[in-house]
């Protein structure tokens, strides 16, 4: 990028020497300390806890005997859980990408300086606001075939029409896509806004005075900046995915049958309402070995192998 | 000034501790999950008894029998239990037994003639090693069938008395265009219909060794592939927007004649009652099954264990207020169970807890819910696969009966 | 301000590519307002019409009683006052939990992104995982410390844990909104002399206003919305209105009001929904521009 004028607030000067350097790292370090004890304590703390419960048969309350693997052999035998990782994955793929997609979308439109951005903006976030208790229900009743969609194009006068995927074992998980980006879209498109808005305006005169049509500046410009923030925004849905629980309650309760079932509802099943707190943290560690395996390999490469964004 | 200031600083402070005391005698925080109207007036009823008795109930309500149950065994494990907290009848609370962490009734038991009142089985389901750990406050008749009495004078049929029975009527009213049966399309709904054929074709022998014992063989009888090739046939008895439906919306669909019969616990009633009907009118409620037996069950309320004696005398006033013959029949009106005190006089209840009274009333009719026979874990194991088999039109009773066995193997 | 205009291309008269921005941007805001239509049409509706199953029609009977009741009359256990009741406990709640964790996350954020500290990248590693973690995992665990601690069940308690689990989303959200910042601005501010704490306020805090603005919504969400924590750590006295909204609609055994329901539900999202709207006016671009132009 082009160097930018800057004129920064007046601060006096004074010499860097080493030790000065190190001296004013010192409220770094010290700023990150709080969020140090937090992260050993109740993050580390919390996962070897619920790793070494999943080592043990303990059912409503916890106890520390020690069964080795048979936790996990029983949940790979399972096939309540089988299909809820093959639906996470299918939800996972779908719900990211087509957040991304929508999101990305809405923010660019939403940035034309469009008529009533405010009317707009809330409406595609409000959906994020509301309990999923209760839109739960209304999206139950719209997708269902006697009550919603079905009905009422049938009673327009196409009497053939079907629109059955929330009582159809094989298209259910998709009603829940469905149902997951009306949820997360707006909050996707609020992070992208935010980061096109942080664009410097410098680059859009400079794509003017060039003639690149907007749509080229957008694509091939603007979003490798909003790298960042695409980044964010992708974690941010990842960990809704690894969590995915409300919604799957509101809407179908893991049915018809076991089809929409998914890892956190198994969890939360066994922990709360099966009391077998063993199985549950067996599920919640599997959990987590599949996200730091993903995720391990990128965290590193990204953030810990270079140490600052410094040269 | 500073002196007075010290000095009316400890008034304050003596004025608090003793006024704090005064209601720590009578102070009374319960932990319970009733919430929807029809409820909240039950509970509204143990309230004001005491109340009344002297007595200061602190409401904490939670939604949701399983968010209730976890704050309830959070706060006991963490040091700070309420007064009263509630669980189903059954094997909930087990563990908080073995733990020492409840407080043994024994003594209200044996005062209060609980073997001579109650049911037996409900009595035994809060017994543990010969002592009693948990008031019982209601039964709840799980399999009851609810239908729309004019849908069947309609379709000119008379409501089953039996399951295949209830196959062939079915055919009639599909050809009226009734839904015959209105589900709630959610796990738990599927696995209490399923409860229902088990002992109402089954019996309650085979129901008992199939979800108390497990037994392998008793699964794989012939008596027991009936019973799963009937509930099979049911799957074609149901209508197209029925998975995932609240058991609610099932009701209504019954309620305005759209669907002939519902299976679902009592409870069910208070949908009923809330659109205005009246049981023995415009609905009915039956047990299908060759001799009607009652699936029972309900919700008791444990207490925590504790030295603190004021405390123990709060408790001790709960379960006089909990078993009064007066609350009971009211608690009981209002809850759409019946009272578990059988020498309550019912006769002011609704003909369907009349009903209900009088088919309790012989042991040989009483069978217990799953949750008093089962593991919570098993029972989750059964309802996997029964709703696997109800969603699954291609799913042969043989495949089904391979999954409970295998579910009876893993949780033992 | 020129800063504060929307970028680019000046709105012009009405050109097919006009028009197809609004096409698009109003049919996408009709997908996203049926579910809304559903519920705001059966929460105007009494009961006997909502039995009928006819979910998009306009009420016959058009009544408000669903909304009064379900702010200040419905009960909830031996409660009658809706989910007035948890309102003040919840914006009690929320305002010094939204606070700290935006707080903890914006510093986080910072020195991770321009400062270089050892081991640092390695704990917002961990932070990072943390945040797959589901929820129920930590609730027993965390209930036995605090109860170590004495702070068990109070206000303090609850602020303290949705600062704890606000942790990973809003340093990541900051971390990667100051990537995106030019790095000259802070080498600058080095050269200058500029301490840690004297450049995060005087030049990277002026320059987060939109980041400020999405983490505000994320948090005002999540910590609004939140019901387990709540639950768990709060104790009787705080209990948030999600608490209430929860008890009004849901309830395995007990019959159904789903126009209470839709109505309590839309009423215990005006809060986050009255912040989403009112945001708006600090989502404004070229803020980096601006501050650097000063």
């Amino acid at each position: 990028m082009a160097t930018i004028p800057i004129r920064v607030p007046n601060l006096a000067a004074s010499r860097t020497t080493a030790r000065s350097r190190i001296r004013k790292r010192l409220p770094a370090a010290f700023a990150l300390l709080p969020t140090a004890l937090v992260v050993l304590v109740v993050y580390i703390g919390c996962m070897l806890w619920t790793v070494r419960l999943s080592f043990t048969s303990s059912t409503l309350l916890p106890k520390l005997d020690w069964v080795g693997l048979a936790q996990y052999s029983r949940l790979f035998a399972n096939d309540r859980f089988l299909t809820s990782v093959e639906n996470i994955a299918i939800f996972g793929v779908l719900f990211i990408s087509g957040c991304l997609i929508l999101g990305f979308l809405l923010a660019v439109f939403i940035d034309q300086n469009v008529r009533g951005e405010g009317v707009f903006r809330t409406v595609f976030l409000y959906p994020y606001a509301m309990s999923f208790v209760v839109t739960g229900v209304a999206w139950q009743w719209f997708l269902n075939p006697g009550l919603g969609l079905q009905k009422l194009v049938r009673d327009l006068g196409f009497p053939n029409f079907t629109f059955d995927w929330i009582v159809n074992q094989d298209m259910a998980i998709y009603t829940i896509v469905i149902a997951g980006l009306w949820h997360g879209a707006g909050l996707t498109m609020a992070i992208l806004l935010a980061g096109l808005r942080g664009v410097d305006e410098d680059l859009w005169k400079a794509a003017k005075v060039d003639g690149i049509p907007t749509w080229r500046v957008y694509v091939s410009i603007v979003l490798p900046l909003l790298r960042p923030m695409v980044i964010t925004a992708t974690v941010l849905l990842t960990t809704g995915v690894v969590k995915l629980y409300d919604l799957v309650v509101a809407m179908t309760l893991g049915g018809p049958g076991i089809a929409t079932e998914v890892p956190a509802k198994f969890v939360m099943d066994h922990l709360f309402e099966r009391n077998n707190i063993a199985l549950g943290t067996a599920t919640a560690t599997i959990m987590l070995i599949a996200v730091v395996s993903v995720l391990a390999p990128w965290v590193y490469a990204r953030y810990v192998r270079p140490q600052g964004r410094h040269a | 000034m500073r002196l007075k200031k010290r000095v009316s600083a400890y008034t304050l402070a003596f004025a608090f501790i003793s006024s704090s005391g005064a209601l720590a005698q009578q102070k009374a925080e319960v932990l319970h999950w009733w919430t929807s109207a029809g409820e909240s007036a039950a509970v509204r009823v143990f309230a004001d008894q005491f109340t009344k008795a002297g007595g200061t109930w602190v409401d904490n309500a939670i939604a949701g029998g399983v968010n209730a149950r976890a704050a309830g065994v959070n706060r006991i494990v963490g040091g700070n239990p309420p007064t009263m907290t509630q669980f189903n009848t059954g094997k909930q609370f087990d563990e908080l037994v073995s733990a020492g962490l409840l407080r043994d009734l024994d003594a209200q038991a044996k005062a209060g003639k609980w073997r001579e009142i109650m049911p037996k089985l409900i009595v035994d389901a809060v017994t543990r090693e010969g002592k009693a750990y948990a008031v019982p406050v209601n039964i709840h008749g799980q399999n009851w069938m609810f239908y729309n009495t004019k849908v069947f004078a309609d379709a000119g049929v008379e409501p089953p008395k039996t399951f295949p029975e209830l196959l062939q009527v079915s055919d009639k009213l599909k050809e009226k265009g009734v839904i015959p049966l209105a589900l709630g399309g959610q796990p738990t709904w599927e696995r209490n219909l399923f409860n229902a054929v088990l002992v109402g074709h089954g019996g309650p022998d085979l129901f008992r060794k199939v979800l108390g014992e497990r037994d392998q063989k008793a699964a794989k009888s012939p008596k027991f592939k009936e019973v799963v090739e009937i509930y099979g046939k049911m799957r074609g008895l149901v209508d197209q927007g029925s998975p995932g439906r609240n058991w609610n919306d099932a009701a209504s669909l019954v309620i305005t004649g759209k669907a002939a019969m519902h299976f679902n616990g009592d409870w069910a009633k208070g949908e009923f009652i809330a659109a205005g009907q009246t049981a023995g009118k415009e609905y009915g409620c039956t047990i299908v099954g060759e001799t009607p037996r009652e699936i029972i069950g309900g919700d008791v309320f444990v207490f925590p264990a504790t030295k603190d004696k004021a405390q123990l005398a709060t408790q001790d006033k709960l379960v006089e207020v909990l078993l009064d013959p007066a609350s009971q029949l009211e608690f009981n009106k209002k809850k759409g169970s019946i009272p578990v005190r059988m020498d309550v006089d019912i006769s002011s209840m609704d003909a369907c807890a009349q009903k209900s009274h009088a088919v309790v009333k012989d042991p040989a009719n009483q069978v217990e819910a799953q949750e008093l026979i089962s593991t919570p874990n098993f029972t989750g194991a059964m309802q996997d696969a029964i709703t696997q088999y109800w969603n699954t039109p291609n799913m042969s009773a043989d495949a089904f009966i391979e999954k409970v066995t295998a579910a009876m193997r893993d949780a033992s | 301000m020129n800063a504060a205009q929307p970028q680019g291309r000046r709105p012009r008269r009405l050109t097919p590519g006009r028009i197809g921005v609004y096409v698009f941007l109003i049919s996408a805001a009709l997908f996203f307002l049926l579910p809304l239509w559903i519920m705001v049409v059966t929460s105007l509706k009494p009961m006997e019409e909502i039995r009928l199953g006819n979910i998009l029609a306009l009420p016959q009977m058009l009544t408000f009683e669903a909304w009064s009741k379900a702010w200040s009359s419905a009960c909830t256990g031996l409660e009658c006052h809706g989910i007035s009741v948890g309102f003040w406990n919840s914006v009690r709640i929320l305002i010094p939990s939204v606070i700290f964790s935006i707080i903890a996350g914006a510093i986080n954020g910072y020195a991770l992104s321009f400062w270089r500290v050892k081991g640092a990248n390695i704990l917002f590693g961990v932070l990072l995982l943390g945040a797959f973690i589901p929820y129920q995992v930590f609730l027993y665990p965390l209930v036995r410390i605090f109860s170590m601690t004495g702070i068990y069940n109070s206000l303090t308690c609850i602020v303290l844990v949705h600062v704890i689990f606000g942790l990973p989303t809003m340093t990541l959200l900051f971390r990667n909104y100051y990537a995106g910042l030019p790095i000259e601005l802070f080498k600058a501010a080095r050269i200058d002399g500029g301490g840690f704490w004297s450049i995060f306020f005087q030049v990277i805090l002026p320059m987060s206003t939109p980041i400020l603005v999405v983490a505000t919504i994320l948090q005002v969400t999540g910590i609004w919305n939140d019901f387990i924590f709540g639950l768990t750590f709060a104790g009787r006295e705080n209990l948030p209105m999600t608490v209430q909204l929860n008890n009004i609609v849901h309830s395995t055994q007990g019959e159904r009001a789903y126009n209470v329901d839709m109505a309590a539900t839309m009423l215990a999202a005006l809060v986050p929904l009255v912040i989403y709207f009112v945001s708006g006016r600090w989502f404004v671009r070229g803020i980096a521009a601006g501050a650097v132009k000063g």
